[in-house]
């Protein structure tokens, strides 16, 4: 079955069934995947998906169902699931389905050239960069992940009110891990890109930077715990983000889960702090021309030299706060309800390279990776506590790698402690960036 | 669900092009989720997942596709372009299907699909309820409920035909606690492989009100001291440290490649002699169980360390392969869009012989983890790392004051080594893991365990 036909008879019986408004949310995705073990190729992955969600008003309230099955069977069940799921909710939470606005960006996410390089020109680029690692230094033993990735996919957003928003994307990753060993001592370093320019991966790099980020690990050194200023580098610096990104939700200010409830307006953060979402970026890979209801997306600055200017709103958490909304409705998929999030939002970058913010530190600590962040870190308190990665920076230089480290502070009191920025702004994967940031202080624990 | 000689078809153009070995696995999984928060079902949601993966092996290389195309053609089309990654191979051998019986180790009661949302909206009403009342402190409870019943079929280029249908319940209680000042939160989510069943019989008062106790005692806590003490980890969840710190280590995806600690290590002393590790798939109505791993294999209990001698590992069809061993039924799957590989089920600590009571008396002075949050491991170092929901300073044998931020880092065959008493009051906590074949159901288990020393990461300082 076709899936525009699909979408106008889901659409239309949903109407029959009783729904006063009705949305449907279709995706279909390609990818493949190859991961290299000692010059061979250990697993090769192709897909091909598609699934569709269905958003009714319902006795005004919304109902929600989705199948990845698309057949003449499938919209039955979805009718009588999404109305099961209207009639549980307890209240009509002023939700709907929305119109449309009046203009929409016109960025592209999809390569055309990326799209044409051949499976072939994949896996050798990956085989290579394998082969690099290894040959780069005797203290390489072995990479534990070497894969590439890469999908495009399309999705389209309809609706009953005449809305109809369509969007194409690809995109390919790499992924590597190198294992490195020195006598008794063994560490892992990684590389990590995501792009949309098949030009911009070049394996002598790649390899050059997977390895050095591993060898840097080796000969690790104890420090004493306590206090120490940090550095904290952009990667480690986006994925802290990222994982606090909840507290500007309106949604959770709204449920009394963010402690910015009430601050739009006032000061949250240091005076250098400007943190921007910006859904067309050039250097991230993510991002979209309209959000989860189909509300146009644009550039907006969330907080602005440390003043809160906004929160994430979709039309529902806007409407109770009597303000617009700012496109943050965020849908994961078509499995999905509706939440809030940011396209890619990222801290601004300043102007001081990172050698620059190392050499300002007698006694700190470039904090490099953090880990245990999804149960680390407490997005309501602010409070987090992980175990992360680094090096001991003594009289401008850093010294050596530290052993296995905690990190704890408050991310909110961490965000008012930015001293200095630096200007090596870089995105991750998945739509967040950030430059490297020198933060007054953290406790460090080190084992 | 779809018909056998299309299947015969499809594990036939898998191997047109050469291979050894060809998969089909077929999953069709209906899933509810209701959410409750200040008190409303704010969301709701019913799915219908589907979706087909093939699966090829060709001497060490393993070549997967999934699509959610079931047309004859659509699956053929699949086949092929997974068979395209093999060149100059001849047509592998298919044997004929003969379709096996699994026998239900999980017996289902009430299926989830047949239980009105009324019912499971009046089990989460109650739980925030209980929530609510433990104290005035309580300001938010979110509630989650989730259904999912899951039909599989695996077929295979050995004849294997086997078909089987696996029932997740589970209810997730997230409690918050504030005074003004500051929020904490404490959180609780049983759940089993079993219907509606165990959600109606489920003690909420213990659950909820664990949940909402966990949240205020943190509210008052003092901060984390910094440093190294001997650490007393308490039963059930409290299993997420060796889950992390030596399960994943334990499962063929590193041992294969020795990128393990425990790599080539079978019959070596790798703990003290207390130490038991066991991983189970057949415990009845565990949330990591299941009749039938993910390749169709039944699955077992499998001993991976028995007082102190490491006896076995977690291993898959295709890492079997590499490693020269036989598959322990530990193969798993988040769904079609994975390719399975050797995972935990419900994994544990068997009991020691010593009480809670003494555990805590002997130690003169360290940290009391009563409730453990997630962590993460580098499989390849060991190096892990775990927050503590619900902490206590122990101080000349007794149970002091509780702390709050406190996290625990230190490296998984190193630890393993340092634990110095094994408590006899076994009990399993469920959870999620992630990794490569995606976010699965296991269990994790213990009786209260001491270990001499742990780095202890805390927000105060030393």
């Amino acid at each position: 079955m076709q899936i525009t036909e699909f979408q106008e008879e889901l659409l239309s019986k949903a109407i029959d069934a009783g729904f006063q408004e009705a949305e449907v949310y279709y995706e279909r995705s390609e990818s493949f995947q190859c991961m290299i073990f000692e010059g061979e190729i250990d697993s090769y992955e192709t897909s091909e998906e598609g699934g569709l969600g269905l958003r009714g008003l319902y006795n005004g309230k919304m109902g929600y169902a989705y199948t990845e099955k698309i057949d003449e069977d499938s919209i039955p069940f979805l009718i009588k699931s999404a109305k099961a799921n209207a009639d549980v909710l307890d209240e009509d939470d002023g939700s709907d389905i929305f119109g449309g606005s009046k203009d929409y960006p016109n960025h592209t996410f999809f390569s055309e050239e990326l799209a044409n390089i051949q499976i072939t020109e994949k896996i050798e680029l990956i085989k290579s960069i394998e082969k690099k690692v290894l040959a780069y230094d005797p203290r390489i033993v072995s990479l534990n992940y070497c894969v590439l990735q890469d999908f495009s996919g399309d999705r389209i957003l309809a609706n009953s009110k005449g809305l109809s928003l369509k969007e194409k994307k690809n995109g390919i990753v790499i992924f590597i891990s190198a294992v490195v060993k020195d006598g008794e001592e063994m560490k892992t370093g990684s590389f990590i890109k995501l792009t949309r320019d098949f030009g911009s991966l070049e394996a002598d790099k790649i390899a050059k930077e997977a390895a050095e980020e591993a060898l840097s690990y080796l000969g690790e050194q104890s420090i004493p715990t306590r206090r120490y200023p940090i550095i904290m580098r952009h990667d480690a610096a986006a994925s802290l983000l990222a994982t606090f990104t909840p507290i500007f939700s309106a949604e959770n200010t709204q449920k009394d889960q963010s402690l910015l409830k009430g601050k739009v307006g006032k000061k949250v953060a240091s005076d250098i702090f400007t943190l921007l979402d910006d859904p067309f970026h050039p250097d991230a890979v993510a991002g979209s021309n309209f959000d989860g209801e189909g509300v146009a997306t644009k550039t907006r600055s969330i907080v602005s030299n440390g003043t809160l200017e906004t929160l994430l709103h979709n039309r529902k958490t806007a409407k109770i706060d009597g303000v617009e909304t700012t496109g943050h409705a965020h849908k994961t998929s078509y499995k999905s309800t509706l939440t809030i999030a940011p396209l890619n939002m990222f801290i601004a970058p300043g102007e001081k390279s990172q050698d620059d913010l190392i050499a300002s530190l007698d006694n700190g600590v470039l904090i490099t990776n953090l880990a245990g962040l999804h149960s680390g870190t407490n997005t309501i308190s602010g409070d987090f506590s992980v175990a992360a990665t680094g090096f001991h920076i003594k009289d401008g230089k850093i010294s050596s790698p530290v052993k296995q480290m905690t990190i704890a502070g408050n991310f909110f009191d961490l965000i008012n402690d930015i001293e200095e920025i630096g200007s090596d702004l870089h995105f991750r994967p998945g739509g967040y960036g950030s430059p490297s940031l020198r933060v007054k202080e953290l406790s460090v624990t080190v084992d | 669900m779809i018909k056998q000689s299309i299947i015969e078809n499809v594990l036939e153009a898998a191997l047109s092009n050469g291979g050894d070995f060809s998969e089909v696995f077929i999953e069709d999984k209906y899933v509810n989720r209701l959410e409750l928060q200040s008190g409303k079902i704010e969301k709701s949601i019913s799915g219908r997942d589907f979706g087909i993966g093939i699966r090829i092996f060709s001497g060490l290389q393993s070549i997967y596709t999934y699509t959610t195309d079931f047309s004859e053609e659509g699956l053929l089309r699949a086949a092929k372009r997974a068979a395209h990654a093999i060149k100059n191979g001849t047509n592998g051998t298919i044997h004929p299907l003969r379709k096996e019986m699994v026998l239900p180790i999980h017996q289902i009661g009430q299926m989830p699909k047949n239980v009105e949302h009324a019912r499971k909206v009046a089990v989460m009403r109650k739980a925030n309820e209980i929530a609510r009342n433990y104290d005035e402190r309580i300001r938010q409870v979110g509630l989650r409920y989730i259904d999912e019943e899951q039909h599989v079929l695996i077929a295979n280029s050995e004849g294997k035909f086997v078909e089987d249908t696996r029932v997740h319940s589970r209810l997730s209680i997230q409690a918050t606690a504030s005074d003004g000042l500051e929020m904490q939160t404490g959180f609780y989510g049983p759940g089993a492989h079993a219907g509606f069943e165990f959600i109606e019989n489920l003690n909420l008062e213990h659950y909820a009100g664990e949940a909402a106790r966990i949240a205020i005692t943190m509210l008052g806590a003092d901060e984390c001291p910094s440093g190294k003490f001997p650490v007393i980890i308490d039963n059930e969840f409290g299993g997420v440290i060796f889950h992390e710190a030596c399960g994943h280590g334990l499962e063929a995806t590193s041992v294969a490649k020795n990128n393990s600690v425990f790599a080539n290590r079978i019959g070596e002393k790798v703990a003290p002699d207390i130490v038991t590790y066991i991983d189970d798939g057949t415990l009845p109505n565990e949330w990591g169980s299941l009749n039938i791993d993910d390749e169709g294999e039944k699955t077992r209990k499998n001993v991976l360390i028995e007082n102190g001698i490491l006896k076995g590992y977690l291993i898959d069809k295709f890492n079997a392969r590499r490693m020269n061993a036989e598959a322990t039924g530990s193969s798993r799957r988040e769904s079609y869009r994975f390719n399975p590989t050797s995972r935990m089920t419900n994994t544990y600590i068997a009991p020691g012989t010593s009480t809670p009571e003494e555990i805590i008396a002997s130690t003169e002075n360290g940290l009391y983890a009563k409730y453990m949050g997630g962590g993460s491991v580098n499989p390849a170092t060991g190096d892990y790392n775990f927050a503590v929901s619900e902490a206590y300073l122990v101080k000349n044998g007794k149970i002091d004051r509780p702390v709050r931020g406190a996290t625990l880092i230190g490296n998984g065959a190193k630890t393993l080594q340092l634990v110095d008493k094994v408590g006899n009051n076994l009990a399993h906590g469920a959870g999620m893991c992630g990794s490569i074949s995606g976010s699965l159901p296991v269990n994790v288990g213990q009786p209260m365990i001491r270990i001499s020393e742990i780095t202890v990461g805390g927000t105060k300082g030393e």
